[in-house]
């Protein structure tokens, strides 16, 4: 586990695209909405969050975007078939390289932006464990989304799982009301730290039979 | 020693029968030469012995569940945006890396072991490619046309490669149009599907 921890995480820092672009997008869209808004008119802290999880949901749509296409183009996938015996532990580790070197600073740049654009300083660790877990729920079923079209081009996949997207988003608007009235975040984030254990355990085994029929 | 037997399977594809009841045992050794015409099914017969591809009847053993196999397909498995230093550190670790780079300076791609492995030419790349099955220990070598692209120097490396690794008692089993200068024994899919 150890070594394809490793290797995921060498081939996503040298592949710059991957982890800078939707970062770079993440920061652009969070600075361009209120220098494009005038803000005396707008109370921005109240809507700002709504951004931020469009934001969060988009670019969680782009890092995922060709998670497993290129090593299954170049082969890489059968080798690692061949020494693991099966995907569970490839797409494991996949998820959990792109997550934490992904995913847990776009919810950082979220939390910052948050706190920037009036949010109270005291609900920034709220908000990051909301975003982060957010970004774990999502980059998952992206995968899955990703893993079914990976020969058919793998948005296609990706927009066929957006639908599967909306209950995280929902969750993620309940996390963040409950952070904004003061109230139910702790039964919230159980919630959400409860449904990213169980999505981060079954889905790399359903993602992993998807990529075996694909390279059958 | 088996290292590898298949016994009476059979593959069928789109209602398309691509062989039937084939049996064969590798031992080790010992090489298989795999021949036969576009799209007869050599390469998916690789892939069935490897357990990538699920068969449609039959039965394959191993030695055992452990057995090491090294194994380059059609695909190469190198990084395009990766040098190809960084795509053997990616592959070997620091296990066995001196030995891969020792392959390397051999397969005359040490002078280009800091440029974009998309920059190389075909030949090089599969050069690269082949680095993963020659610098790895293993009991059974796997290769899917390991000739393509290679120039007659490299050709000859790779001959000698499988003399050296049979002596040593490992298997081999490969697809090729090219006749290999080891001896090896033949399956020709062509007439075994006739």
């Amino acid at each position: 586990m150890l070594r394809l921890i490793k290797i995921e995480s060498s081939k996503l820092f040298y592949k710059l695209k991957s982890w800078l672009g939707p970062m770079l997008i993440m920061i652009l869209v969070l600075t361009a909405f209120p220098l494009s808004i005038d803000i005396s008119q707008f109370d921005l802290e109240k809507f700002y969050f709504s951004i931020i999880v469009v934001s969060l949901l988009m670019t969680s749509f782009l890092a995922t975007e060709g998670m497993f296409e290129e090593d299954f183009e170049d082969g890489s996938l059968e080798q690692e078939f061949l020494i693991e015996q099966d995907f569970y532990k490839v797409v494991l580790s996949k998820i959990f390289v792109y997550v934490c070197f992904i995913g847990v600073p776009i919810a950082l740049i979220g939390a910052i932006f948050s706190v920037a654009n009036g949010v109270a300083i005291e609900s920034f660790v709220s908000v990051f464990l909301s975003l982060s877990l957010s970004n774990l729920l999502l980059f998952n079923l992206f995968a899955f989304g990703n893993a079914l079209s990976i020969n058919k081009g793998a948005m296609l996949g990706v927009l066929t799982s957006l639908p599967l997207a909306l209950p995280v988003i929902i969750l993620l608007g309940t996390a963040i009301r409950s952070i904004q009235y003061g109230n139910g975040f702790l039964e919230i984030i159980s919630l959400m730290i409860g449904m990213g254990f169980l999505i981060s355990a079954i889905m790399p085994l359903i993602i992993s039979t998807a990529l075996k029929t694909h390279i059958d | 020693m088996k290292l590898i037997s298949a016994q009476n399977i059979s593959y069928k594809i789109n209602e398309k029968m691509l062989f039937h009841n084939l049996s064969l045992e590798v031992y080790s050794g010992e090489g298989l030469h795999i021949k036969g015409g576009n799209g007869s099914g050599k390469s998916t017969l690789l892939k069935i012995l490897l357990g990538i591809t699920s068969l449609s009847k039959g039965l394959i053993e191993y030695k055992n569940q452990d057995l090491k196999i090294s194994y380059l397909g059609h695909k190469n498995a190198i990084k395009n945006y990766l040098t190809p230093a960084q795509n053997l550190q990616l592959l070997f670790g620091n296990a066995s890396l001196s030995n891969a780079f020792e392959w390397l300076e051999k397969l005359n791609l040490f002078q280009v072991q800091d440029e974009l492995t998309a920059n190389l030419s075909f030949g090089q790349q599969k050069k690269l490619a082949l680095i993963r099955v020659l610098a790895q220990s293993s009991e059974l070598i796997v290769l899917d046309e390991p000739f393509v692209g290679l120039d007659t120097a490299a050709s000859d490396l790779l001959n000698s490669f499988f003399v050296q690794k049979l002596s040593e008692g490992t298997g081999l089993i490969l697809t090729s149009h090219i006749q290999p200068s080891v001896e090896c024994q033949v399956i020709e899919l062509d007439k075994a599907n006739a």
